[in-house]
Protein backbone atom coordinates (compact mmCIF):
# COMPACT_ATOMS: atom_id res chain seq x y z
CA UNK A 1 0.00 0.00 0.00
CA UNK A 2 2.95 1.99 0.82
CA UNK A 3 4.37 1.61 -2.47
CA UNK A 4 1.63 2.23 -4.42
CA UNK A 5 0.87 5.96 -2.33
CA UNK A 6 4.57 6.69 -3.19
CA UNK A 7 4.70 5.73 -6.60
CA UNK A 8 1.25 7.53 -7.27
CA UNK A 9 2.56 10.87 -5.83
CA UNK A 10 5.76 10.69 -7.92
CA UNK A 11 3.68 10.03 -11.10
CA UNK A 12 1.05 12.62 -10.18
CA UNK A 13 3.48 15.10 -9.95
CA UNK A 14 4.73 14.16 -13.36
CA UNK A 15 1.55 14.37 -14.98
CA UNK A 16 1.65 17.98 -13.03
CA UNK A 17 5.21 18.40 -14.35
CA UNK A 18 4.93 17.25 -18.13
CA UNK A 19 1.36 19.30 -18.92
CA UNK A 20 3.55 22.09 -18.07
CA UNK A 21 5.81 21.68 -20.89
CA UNK A 22 5.26 23.67 -23.45
CA UNK A 23 6.56 21.38 -25.79
CA UNK A 24 3.63 19.62 -25.44
CA UNK A 25 0.91 22.28 -26.27
CA UNK A 26 2.90 22.96 -29.42
CA UNK A 27 2.89 19.58 -30.63
CA UNK A 28 -0.91 18.92 -29.76
CA UNK A 29 -1.51 21.81 -31.54
CA UNK A 30 0.25 21.09 -34.62
CA UNK A 31 -1.57 17.76 -34.37
CA UNK A 32 -5.11 19.48 -33.82
CA UNK A 33 -4.30 21.43 -36.86
CA UNK A 34 -3.29 18.86 -39.28
CA UNK A 35 -6.44 16.79 -38.04
CA UNK A 36 -8.66 19.65 -38.80
CA UNK A 37 -6.56 20.62 -41.86
CA UNK A 38 -8.07 16.94 -43.24
CA UNK A 39 -11.33 18.17 -44.19
CA UNK A 40 -9.58 20.38 -46.58
CA UNK A 41 -7.92 17.72 -47.93
CA UNK A 42 -10.87 15.24 -47.78
CA UNK A 43 -12.20 18.17 -50.04
CA UNK A 44 -9.70 17.95 -52.30
CA UNK A 45 -10.15 14.01 -52.98
CA UNK A 46 -12.38 13.38 -55.70
CA UNK A 47 -13.48 9.68 -53.99
CA UNK A 48 -13.88 8.78 -50.31
CA UNK A 49 -12.91 12.11 -48.82
CA UNK A 50 -14.13 10.83 -45.63
CA UNK A 51 -11.69 8.26 -45.72
CA UNK A 52 -8.56 10.64 -46.24
CA UNK A 53 -9.70 12.42 -43.55
CA UNK A 54 -9.67 9.66 -40.92
CA UNK A 55 -6.30 8.59 -42.49
CA UNK A 56 -4.69 11.97 -42.30
CA UNK A 57 -6.35 12.13 -38.16
CA UNK A 58 -5.38 8.25 -37.47
CA UNK A 59 -1.84 8.99 -39.05
CA UNK A 60 -1.43 12.39 -37.13
CA UNK A 61 -2.55 10.55 -33.92
CA UNK A 62 -0.29 8.62 -33.68
CA UNK A 63 2.75 10.66 -35.06
CA UNK A 64 2.10 13.63 -33.06
CA UNK A 65 1.55 10.90 -29.66
CA UNK A 66 5.11 9.48 -30.46
CA UNK A 67 6.52 12.50 -30.77
CA UNK A 68 5.16 13.83 -27.15
CA UNK A 69 6.18 10.88 -25.78
CA UNK A 70 9.59 10.89 -26.76
CA UNK A 71 10.37 13.97 -26.51
CA UNK A 72 8.76 14.58 -22.94
CA UNK A 73 9.69 10.91 -21.87
CA UNK A 74 13.46 11.47 -22.32
CA UNK A 75 13.84 14.36 -20.50
CA UNK A 76 11.71 13.56 -17.37
CA UNK A 77 14.45 11.53 -15.33
CA UNK A 78 17.22 13.34 -16.89
CA UNK A 79 15.47 17.03 -15.70
CA UNK A 80 15.33 15.09 -12.03
CA UNK A 81 18.99 14.07 -12.20
CA UNK A 82 20.80 17.28 -13.80
CA UNK A 83 18.61 19.26 -10.90
CA UNK A 84 19.06 17.33 -8.26
CA UNK A 85 15.86 16.76 -7.17
CA UNK A 86 16.27 12.97 -7.19
CA UNK A 87 18.62 13.47 -3.94
CA UNK A 88 16.09 14.38 -1.97
CA UNK A 89 13.50 12.13 -3.33
CA UNK A 90 15.71 9.10 -3.39
CA UNK A 91 16.81 10.16 0.64
CA UNK A 92 12.85 8.99 1.42
CA UNK A 93 12.31 5.73 1.78
CA UNK A 94 11.22 5.52 -1.54
CA UNK A 95 13.04 2.41 -3.94
CA UNK A 96 14.61 3.45 -7.65
CA UNK A 97 11.78 0.95 -8.66
CA UNK A 98 9.12 2.74 -7.08
CA UNK A 99 10.55 6.00 -8.82
CA UNK A 100 10.97 4.81 -11.80
CA UNK A 101 7.81 3.23 -12.01
CA UNK A 102 6.09 6.34 -10.67
CA UNK A 103 7.73 8.59 -13.48
CA UNK A 104 6.53 5.91 -16.33
CA UNK A 105 2.61 6.03 -14.72
CA UNK A 106 2.66 9.81 -14.68
CA UNK A 107 4.39 10.04 -18.35
CA UNK A 108 1.45 7.50 -19.82
CA UNK A 109 -1.45 9.40 -17.44
CA UNK A 110 0.13 12.23 -19.32
CA UNK A 111 0.53 10.86 -23.10
CA UNK A 112 -3.27 9.10 -22.93
CA UNK A 113 -4.42 12.80 -21.74
CA UNK A 114 -3.36 14.15 -25.10
CA UNK A 115 -4.73 11.00 -26.48
CA UNK A 116 -8.08 11.41 -26.05
CA UNK A 117 -7.82 14.84 -26.76
CA UNK A 118 -7.06 13.67 -29.84
CA UNK A 119 -9.48 11.35 -29.98
CA UNK A 120 -12.04 14.08 -29.07
CA UNK A 121 -11.13 16.23 -32.13
CA UNK A 122 -11.05 13.31 -34.41
CA UNK A 123 -14.20 12.50 -33.49
CA UNK A 124 -15.88 15.97 -33.67
CA UNK A 125 -13.95 16.61 -37.21
CA UNK A 126 -15.33 13.07 -38.70
CA UNK A 127 -19.02 13.60 -37.38
CA UNK A 128 -18.60 17.41 -38.86
CA UNK A 129 -17.19 15.77 -42.54
CA UNK A 130 -20.26 13.20 -41.58
CA UNK A 131 -17.53 10.37 -42.00
CA UNK A 132 -18.95 7.17 -40.43
CA UNK A 133 -17.41 5.90 -36.87
CA UNK A 134 -17.71 2.41 -35.73
CA UNK A 135 -16.06 0.16 -33.34
CA UNK A 136 -12.91 -0.50 -35.54
CA UNK A 137 -12.57 3.44 -34.50
CA UNK A 138 -12.43 2.84 -31.04
CA UNK A 139 -9.94 -0.21 -31.50
CA UNK A 140 -7.68 1.45 -33.55
CA UNK A 141 -7.30 4.54 -30.46
CA UNK A 142 -7.46 1.69 -28.00
CA UNK A 143 -4.17 0.03 -29.74
CA UNK A 144 -2.25 3.44 -30.48
CA UNK A 145 -2.82 3.83 -26.52
CA UNK A 146 -1.14 0.50 -26.24
CA UNK A 147 1.84 1.51 -28.81
CA UNK A 148 2.56 4.74 -27.09
CA UNK A 149 2.94 2.75 -23.31
CA UNK A 150 5.18 0.87 -25.11
CA UNK A 151 6.91 3.64 -26.58
CA UNK A 152 7.14 5.43 -23.47
CA UNK A 153 8.38 2.45 -21.33
CA UNK A 154 11.25 2.56 -24.40
CA UNK A 155 11.99 6.27 -24.13
CA UNK A 156 11.73 5.79 -20.04
CA UNK A 157 14.67 2.47 -20.56
CA UNK A 158 16.85 4.70 -22.21
CA UNK A 159 16.70 8.02 -20.28
CA UNK A 160 17.46 5.84 -17.32
CA UNK A 161 21.27 5.98 -18.26
CA UNK A 162 21.76 7.76 -20.94
CA UNK A 163 21.63 11.73 -22.31
CA UNK A 164 17.89 12.88 -23.45
CA UNK A 165 19.44 13.50 -27.06
CA UNK A 166 20.69 10.19 -27.44
CA UNK A 167 17.71 8.64 -25.56
CA UNK A 168 15.14 10.65 -27.84
CA UNK A 169 17.44 9.37 -30.94
CA UNK A 170 17.64 5.29 -29.83
CA UNK A 171 13.82 6.11 -29.16
CA UNK A 172 12.72 7.40 -32.13
CA UNK A 173 14.59 4.95 -34.05
CA UNK A 174 13.21 1.90 -32.03
CA UNK A 175 9.81 3.26 -33.05
CA UNK A 176 11.00 3.76 -36.98
CA UNK A 177 12.48 0.09 -36.71
CA UNK A 178 9.37 -1.16 -35.06
CA UNK A 179 6.81 -0.20 -37.63
CA UNK A 180 9.51 -2.18 -40.43
CA UNK A 181 10.41 -5.57 -38.52
CA UNK A 182 7.27 -7.31 -39.87
CA UNK A 183 8.46 -6.61 -43.33
CA UNK A 184 12.02 -7.21 -42.72
CA UNK A 185 11.05 -10.79 -41.44
CA UNK A 186 8.72 -11.22 -44.55
CA UNK A 187 11.77 -9.69 -46.92
CA UNK A 188 14.29 -11.94 -45.02
CA UNK A 189 11.64 -15.51 -45.32
CA UNK A 190 12.19 -15.22 -49.13
CA UNK A 191 15.85 -14.53 -49.44
CA UNK A 192 18.13 -17.38 -50.27
CA UNK A 193 20.80 -17.12 -47.25
CA UNK A 194 20.21 -18.27 -43.98
CA UNK A 195 22.07 -16.09 -42.08
CA UNK A 196 19.22 -13.31 -43.17
CA UNK A 197 16.39 -15.59 -42.29
CA UNK A 198 16.93 -15.78 -39.05
CA UNK A 199 18.80 -12.37 -38.88
CA UNK A 200 15.36 -11.20 -39.88
CA UNK A 201 13.43 -13.00 -37.87
CA UNK A 202 15.69 -12.30 -34.38
CA UNK A 203 14.91 -8.89 -35.41
CA UNK A 204 11.19 -9.65 -35.20
CA UNK A 205 11.14 -11.21 -32.23
CA UNK A 206 13.86 -9.06 -30.04
CA UNK A 207 12.35 -5.55 -31.48
CA UNK A 208 8.94 -4.67 -30.74
CA UNK A 209 6.77 -5.05 -33.34
CA UNK A 210 4.32 -2.01 -34.18
CA UNK A 211 2.55 -2.63 -37.37
CA UNK A 212 0.47 -5.05 -34.20
CA UNK A 213 -1.07 -1.96 -33.02
CA UNK A 214 -1.71 -0.42 -36.54
CA UNK A 215 -4.97 -0.86 -37.12
CA UNK A 216 -5.70 2.53 -39.66
CA UNK A 217 -6.33 0.48 -42.76
CA UNK A 218 -8.70 -1.45 -41.41
CA UNK A 219 -10.82 1.08 -39.52
CA UNK A 220 -10.64 3.51 -42.17
CA UNK A 221 -12.28 0.96 -44.64
CA UNK A 222 -14.53 -0.37 -42.11
CA UNK A 223 -12.86 -3.89 -42.43
CA UNK A 224 -13.60 -6.73 -39.90
CA UNK A 225 -11.34 -6.47 -36.56
CA UNK A 226 -10.94 -9.32 -34.74
CA UNK A 227 -11.47 -8.82 -31.29
CA UNK A 228 -8.67 -11.78 -30.46
CA UNK A 229 -5.89 -9.39 -32.29
CA UNK A 230 -6.78 -6.45 -30.41
CA UNK A 231 -6.46 -8.49 -27.15
CA UNK A 232 -3.16 -10.10 -28.13
CA UNK A 233 -2.06 -6.77 -29.35
CA UNK A 234 -2.62 -5.28 -25.78
CA UNK A 235 -1.35 -8.42 -24.04
CA UNK A 236 1.79 -7.90 -26.41
CA UNK A 237 2.67 -4.55 -25.13
CA UNK A 238 2.38 -5.11 -21.68
CA UNK A 239 4.43 -7.99 -21.76
CA UNK A 240 6.99 -6.05 -24.00
CA UNK A 241 6.61 -2.84 -22.39
CA UNK A 242 7.01 -4.78 -18.73
CA UNK A 243 10.37 -6.29 -20.07
CA UNK A 244 11.60 -3.21 -21.29
CA UNK A 245 10.73 -1.74 -17.82
CA UNK A 246 12.60 -4.67 -15.73
CA UNK A 247 15.65 -3.85 -17.87
CA UNK A 248 15.12 -0.28 -17.39
CA UNK A 249 15.07 -0.66 -13.28
CA UNK A 250 17.95 -3.21 -13.34
CA UNK A 251 19.80 -0.13 -15.14
CA UNK A 252 18.56 2.45 -12.67
CA UNK A 253 18.87 0.69 -9.62
CA UNK A 254 22.65 0.33 -10.09
CA UNK A 255 23.13 3.78 -11.55
CA UNK A 256 25.65 6.22 -9.18
CA UNK A 257 24.32 10.10 -9.01
CA UNK A 258 27.78 11.64 -9.07
CA UNK B 1 21.39 -1.40 17.90
CA UNK B 2 22.99 -1.18 20.96
CA UNK B 3 22.83 2.12 22.78
CA UNK B 4 26.42 2.90 22.99
CA UNK B 5 26.74 1.48 18.99
CA UNK B 6 27.32 4.94 16.82
CA UNK B 7 23.68 5.91 14.89
CA UNK B 8 25.86 6.42 11.66
CA UNK B 9 29.00 3.64 11.11
CA UNK B 10 30.99 4.26 8.04
CA UNK B 11 33.64 1.49 8.22
CA UNK B 12 36.93 1.18 5.48
CA UNK B 13 34.45 3.02 2.75
CA UNK B 14 36.06 3.06 -0.54
CA UNK B 15 34.64 4.50 -3.97
CA UNK B 16 36.23 4.77 -6.90
CA UNK B 17 34.95 6.48 -10.06
CA UNK B 18 35.66 5.16 -13.80
CA UNK B 19 35.76 8.08 -16.17
CA UNK B 20 37.04 8.31 -19.46
CA UNK B 21 36.66 6.27 -23.02
CA UNK B 22 39.00 3.17 -21.37
CA UNK B 23 36.99 3.87 -17.67
CA UNK B 24 40.53 4.60 -16.22
CA UNK B 25 40.10 4.39 -12.39
CA UNK B 26 39.93 7.00 -9.90
CA UNK B 27 39.94 6.41 -6.03
CA UNK B 28 37.54 9.40 -4.28
CA UNK B 29 37.76 7.85 -0.69
CA UNK B 30 40.60 5.49 0.59
CA UNK B 31 38.86 3.41 3.22
CA UNK B 32 37.41 6.19 5.43
CA UNK B 33 35.98 5.03 9.23
CA UNK B 34 34.44 7.21 11.42
CA UNK B 35 30.72 6.95 13.53
CA UNK B 36 28.59 9.21 14.92
CA UNK B 37 27.15 9.16 18.15
CA UNK B 38 23.07 9.59 19.05
CA UNK B 39 22.18 13.14 19.85
CA UNK B 40 25.55 14.61 18.66
CA UNK B 41 26.00 17.40 15.82
CA UNK B 42 28.96 15.53 13.82
CA UNK B 43 30.81 18.19 11.41
CA UNK B 44 32.22 16.59 8.88
CA UNK B 45 34.88 18.67 7.48
CA UNK B 46 37.00 19.18 4.66
CA UNK B 47 38.43 20.98 1.59
CA UNK B 48 36.28 21.08 -1.71
CA UNK B 49 37.03 18.15 -3.44
CA UNK B 50 38.00 16.32 -0.41
CA UNK B 51 35.26 13.42 -0.39
CA UNK B 52 32.60 15.08 1.42
CA UNK B 53 29.93 14.85 -0.76
CA UNK B 54 30.66 11.66 -1.98
CA UNK B 55 30.60 10.07 1.53
CA UNK B 56 27.04 11.65 2.30
CA UNK B 57 25.96 10.97 -1.32
CA UNK B 58 27.09 6.60 -0.14
CA UNK B 59 25.32 7.29 3.11
CA UNK B 60 21.88 8.21 1.53
CA UNK B 61 22.35 5.55 -1.02
CA UNK B 62 22.93 7.71 -3.76
CA UNK B 63 26.04 6.04 -5.44
CA UNK B 64 27.11 2.58 -4.22
CA UNK B 65 30.79 2.23 -2.30
CA UNK B 66 33.01 -0.01 -3.90
CA UNK B 67 34.05 -1.91 -0.62
CA UNK B 68 34.00 -1.23 3.08
CA UNK B 69 30.05 -0.58 4.95
CA UNK B 70 28.22 2.30 5.77
CA UNK B 71 25.31 1.77 7.94
CA UNK B 72 22.94 3.89 9.75
CA UNK B 73 21.23 2.91 12.55
CA UNK B 74 22.47 -0.86 12.46
CA UNK B 75 20.80 -1.24 8.84
CA UNK B 76 22.79 -1.02 5.83
CA UNK B 77 22.17 1.93 3.47
CA UNK B 78 21.17 0.16 0.83
CA UNK B 79 18.18 -0.69 2.28
CA UNK B 80 15.31 1.96 1.47
CA UNK B 81 13.98 1.62 4.37
CA UNK B 82 16.27 2.85 6.83
CA UNK B 83 15.52 6.19 4.95
CA UNK B 84 11.88 6.34 7.53
CA UNK B 85 14.43 7.16 9.99
CA UNK B 86 16.34 10.10 7.91
CA UNK B 87 16.44 13.34 6.74
CA UNK B 88 18.51 14.61 4.11
CA UNK B 89 19.46 18.44 2.80
CA UNK B 90 21.68 18.48 -0.13
CA UNK B 91 23.96 21.22 -0.98
CA UNK B 92 22.24 24.49 -2.95
CA UNK B 93 18.98 22.00 -3.00
CA UNK B 94 16.30 22.69 -5.83
CA UNK B 95 12.97 21.44 -5.43
CA UNK B 96 9.94 21.47 -8.43
CA UNK B 97 9.65 25.42 -8.05
CA UNK B 98 6.30 25.30 -10.21
CA UNK B 99 4.94 23.69 -6.55
CA UNK B 100 4.37 26.13 -3.54
CA UNK B 101 5.84 25.59 0.00
CA UNK B 102 3.22 23.86 1.25
CA UNK B 103 2.67 21.71 -1.42
CA UNK B 104 6.57 20.80 -2.07
CA UNK B 105 6.18 19.85 2.30
CA UNK B 106 3.14 17.58 1.04
CA UNK B 107 4.99 15.98 -2.16
CA UNK B 108 7.81 15.09 0.32
CA UNK B 109 5.24 13.83 3.50
CA UNK B 110 3.24 11.66 1.05
CA UNK B 111 6.82 9.77 -0.16
CA UNK B 112 7.86 9.82 3.04
CA UNK B 113 4.68 8.00 4.09
CA UNK B 114 3.02 10.32 6.89
CA UNK B 115 -0.26 9.22 7.41
CA UNK B 116 -2.91 11.24 5.05
CA UNK B 117 -4.64 12.23 8.48
CA UNK B 118 -1.49 13.41 10.15
CA UNK B 119 -0.06 14.84 6.93
CA UNK B 120 -1.55 18.36 6.77
CA UNK B 121 -0.75 19.14 10.63
CA UNK B 122 2.46 18.09 10.08
CA UNK B 123 3.10 20.61 7.14
CA UNK B 124 1.49 23.36 8.90
CA UNK B 125 3.66 22.23 12.21
CA UNK B 126 6.84 22.33 9.95
CA UNK B 127 6.51 25.73 8.35
CA UNK B 128 5.97 27.26 11.22
CA UNK B 129 9.07 25.81 13.01
CA UNK B 130 10.69 26.83 9.89
CA UNK B 131 9.40 30.64 9.84
CA UNK B 132 7.59 30.21 6.69
CA UNK B 133 3.83 30.00 7.39
CA UNK B 134 3.10 33.78 5.48
CA UNK B 135 5.25 32.51 2.15
CA UNK B 136 3.65 29.05 2.00
CA UNK B 137 1.46 29.76 -0.36
CA UNK B 138 4.08 31.19 -3.00
CA UNK B 139 5.95 29.02 -5.28
CA UNK B 140 9.51 28.08 -4.87
CA UNK B 141 10.47 29.64 -7.36
CA UNK B 142 10.06 32.95 -6.21
CA UNK B 143 11.97 32.30 -2.69
CA UNK B 144 15.42 33.41 -1.89
CA UNK B 145 17.66 30.86 -1.29
CA UNK B 146 17.76 31.08 2.79
CA UNK B 147 14.12 30.68 2.38
CA UNK B 148 14.78 27.09 0.39
CA UNK B 149 17.50 26.17 2.29
CA UNK B 150 14.97 26.54 5.37
CA UNK B 151 12.32 24.58 3.02
CA UNK B 152 15.27 21.80 2.24
CA UNK B 153 15.25 21.52 6.02
CA UNK B 154 11.37 21.26 6.20
CA UNK B 155 11.83 18.40 3.60
CA UNK B 156 14.17 16.56 5.71
CA UNK B 157 12.44 16.76 8.62
CA UNK B 158 8.45 15.88 7.39
CA UNK B 159 8.78 12.43 8.89
CA UNK B 160 10.10 13.19 12.11
CA UNK B 161 13.86 11.16 11.27
CA UNK B 162 16.28 10.47 14.46
CA UNK B 163 19.08 11.13 11.66
CA UNK B 164 19.55 14.50 9.84
CA UNK B 165 22.17 15.17 6.93
CA UNK B 166 22.90 18.18 5.99
CA UNK B 167 25.09 19.04 3.09
CA UNK B 168 26.87 22.66 2.93
CA UNK B 169 23.50 24.01 4.52
CA UNK B 170 25.08 27.28 5.40
CA UNK B 171 26.90 27.55 2.34
CA UNK B 172 25.86 30.53 -0.07
CA UNK B 173 24.24 32.02 3.11
CA UNK B 174 24.26 35.74 4.34
CA UNK B 175 25.52 36.27 7.91
CA UNK B 176 21.67 36.75 8.65
CA UNK B 177 20.74 33.82 6.88
CA UNK B 178 23.92 31.21 8.63
CA UNK B 179 22.76 32.96 11.96
CA UNK B 180 19.18 31.30 11.24
CA UNK B 181 20.63 27.57 10.27
CA UNK B 182 22.51 27.64 12.52
CA UNK B 183 19.84 27.87 15.36
CA UNK B 184 17.47 25.37 13.56
CA UNK B 185 20.59 22.96 13.71
CA UNK B 186 20.81 23.56 17.34
CA UNK B 187 17.64 23.35 17.94
CA UNK B 188 17.62 19.85 15.74
CA UNK B 189 19.96 19.08 18.78
CA UNK B 190 17.90 19.98 21.62
CA UNK B 191 15.10 17.90 20.31
CA UNK B 192 17.22 14.38 20.60
CA UNK B 193 18.14 14.29 17.26
CA UNK B 194 21.68 13.26 15.50
CA UNK B 195 22.59 15.69 12.98
CA UNK B 196 25.64 15.48 10.27
CA UNK B 197 27.23 18.14 8.56
CA UNK B 198 29.40 18.80 5.59
CA UNK B 199 30.60 21.90 5.86
CA UNK B 200 34.15 23.99 5.17
CA UNK B 201 32.78 26.72 7.06
CA UNK B 202 34.93 26.25 10.17
CA UNK B 203 33.68 28.83 12.74
CA UNK B 204 30.19 27.38 12.10
CA UNK B 205 31.71 23.70 13.41
CA UNK B 206 33.24 25.37 15.85
CA UNK B 207 30.10 26.96 17.00
CA UNK B 208 27.80 24.19 16.30
CA UNK B 209 29.35 20.66 16.61
CA UNK B 210 30.17 18.27 19.23
CA UNK B 211 32.38 16.24 17.18
CA UNK B 212 34.40 16.98 14.29
CA UNK B 213 36.18 14.39 11.01
CA UNK B 214 38.54 16.09 8.99
CA UNK B 215 38.54 14.31 5.64
CA UNK B 216 41.61 15.57 3.03
CA UNK B 217 41.56 13.64 -0.31
CA UNK B 218 39.94 11.10 0.74
CA UNK B 219 41.44 10.05 3.93
CA UNK B 220 40.17 10.92 7.25
CA UNK B 221 42.78 12.77 9.15
CA UNK B 222 41.31 13.70 12.16
CA UNK B 223 38.48 12.52 14.34
CA UNK B 224 37.43 13.78 17.70
CA UNK B 225 35.19 16.05 20.08
CA UNK B 226 35.48 19.97 18.70
CA UNK B 227 37.01 20.75 22.25
CA UNK B 228 39.46 18.26 22.02
CA UNK B 229 40.82 20.05 18.95
CA UNK B 230 41.08 23.53 20.47
CA UNK B 231 43.27 22.71 23.02
CA UNK B 232 45.63 20.73 20.93
CA UNK B 233 48.83 20.80 19.27
CA UNK B 234 51.27 24.07 19.55
CA UNK B 235 49.50 27.75 19.19
CA UNK B 236 50.45 29.88 16.14
CA UNK B 237 50.09 33.74 15.65
CA UNK B 238 49.50 35.28 12.64
CA UNK B 239 51.54 38.34 11.78
CA UNK B 240 50.85 41.39 8.73
CA UNK B 241 54.31 42.82 8.37
CA UNK B 242 54.91 45.76 5.20
CA UNK B 243 58.01 46.86 3.64
CA UNK B 244 59.90 43.33 4.63
CA UNK B 245 63.24 43.49 2.65
CA UNK B 246 63.34 39.92 0.39
CA UNK B 247 66.59 38.72 2.96
CA UNK B 248 64.21 39.23 5.84
CA UNK B 249 61.72 36.96 4.89
CA UNK B 250 63.99 34.50 3.91
CA UNK B 251 65.27 34.44 7.19
CA UNK B 252 61.82 34.27 8.34
CA UNK B 253 60.82 30.88 6.94
CA UNK B 254 64.62 29.83 7.25
CA UNK B 255 65.37 30.82 10.90
CA UNK B 256 61.95 30.48 12.83
CA UNK B 257 59.98 28.43 10.49
CA UNK B 258 57.56 31.03 9.40
CA UNK B 259 55.16 30.26 6.58
CA UNK B 260 54.44 33.23 4.65
CA UNK B 261 52.11 34.41 2.21
CA UNK B 262 52.87 37.86 -0.11
CA UNK B 263 50.10 39.81 -1.07
CA UNK B 264 51.18 42.91 -3.21
CA UNK B 265 53.51 44.55 -0.75
CA UNK B 266 52.13 42.99 2.39
CA UNK B 267 53.78 39.64 3.81
CA UNK B 268 51.52 37.23 6.03
CA UNK B 269 53.66 35.31 8.61
CA UNK B 270 51.98 32.40 10.13
CA UNK B 271 54.42 31.02 13.16
CA UNK B 272 54.85 29.83 16.34
CA UNK B 273 54.12 31.62 19.47
CA UNK B 274 57.68 31.11 20.88
CA UNK B 275 58.99 32.90 17.81
CA UNK B 276 56.85 35.80 17.69
CA UNK B 277 58.76 38.34 19.80
CA UNK B 278 62.01 37.15 17.84
CA UNK B 279 60.33 37.61 14.11
CA UNK B 280 58.72 41.11 15.18
CA UNK B 281 62.34 42.25 16.43
CA UNK B 282 63.81 41.08 13.22
CA UNK B 283 61.57 42.56 11.00
CA UNK B 284 61.52 45.88 12.92
CA UNK B 285 65.10 45.75 12.81
CA UNK B 286 65.26 45.54 9.05
CA UNK B 287 63.44 48.40 8.43
CA UNK B 288 59.53 46.23 7.95
CA UNK B 289 56.53 48.16 9.46
CA UNK B 290 53.60 45.67 11.32
CA UNK B 291 50.39 45.86 10.26
CA UNK B 292 48.72 43.78 12.77
CA UNK B 293 49.46 41.02 15.00
CA UNK B 294 46.81 37.92 15.63
CA UNK B 295 47.09 36.58 19.24
CA UNK B 296 47.87 33.12 19.62
CA UNK B 297 45.34 30.56 19.15
CA UNK B 298 45.33 26.41 18.51
CA UNK B 299 42.04 27.02 16.50
CA UNK B 300 40.14 23.84 14.54
CA UNK B 301 41.36 26.00 11.17
CA UNK B 302 45.05 25.42 12.27
CA UNK B 303 43.97 21.94 12.65
CA UNK B 304 42.88 21.74 9.04
CA UNK B 305 44.90 23.41 7.75
CA UNK B 306 47.93 20.93 8.98
CA UNK B 307 45.56 18.79 7.66
CA UNK B 308 45.69 19.73 4.25
CA UNK B 309 49.28 20.80 4.26
CA UNK B 310 50.00 17.30 5.39
CA UNK B 311 48.72 16.32 2.33
CA UNK B 312 50.99 18.55 0.18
Amino acid sequence: MGSISRMAAIATNTLREAIRNRLLYVLLFFAVSLMCAGIFLSALAYVEGERVLQNVGLGATRIFSVVIAIFVGVNLIHRDVERRTVYTILSKPLTRTEFLLGKFAGLVLTIWLQLTIMVVVFVAVSLLAGAPLDAGHAAAFILIGAELVLIVAVATFFSAFTSPMLASFFSAGIWGIGHLTRDLRDIGASSQSEAVQSATVWLHRVLPDLESFNLTIEAVHGLPISAADVGLALVYAAGYATLVLFAATAVFSRRDFR
Amino acid sequence: MGASDPVVSVEGVVKDFHAGFRLRRKRVLHGISFGVRKGEIFGFVGPNGAGKTTTLKVLMGLIGASAGRATILGCDVRDASVRRHVGFLPENPYFYDYLTGREILCFYARLSGVPRAHRDARVEELLGWVGLEQAAGARLRTYSKGMLQRIGIAQALVHDPQVVFLDEPMSGLDPIGRMEIRELILRLRSEGKTVFMNTHILPDVEMVCDRVAIIVNGRIRHEGAVDSFLGEGEPEADLVLAAVPAEVSMQLEQGFGAVLRGHGDRLEVRVREKHVQDVLAASLEAGAQVVSVTPPQMSLESIFLHAVEERD
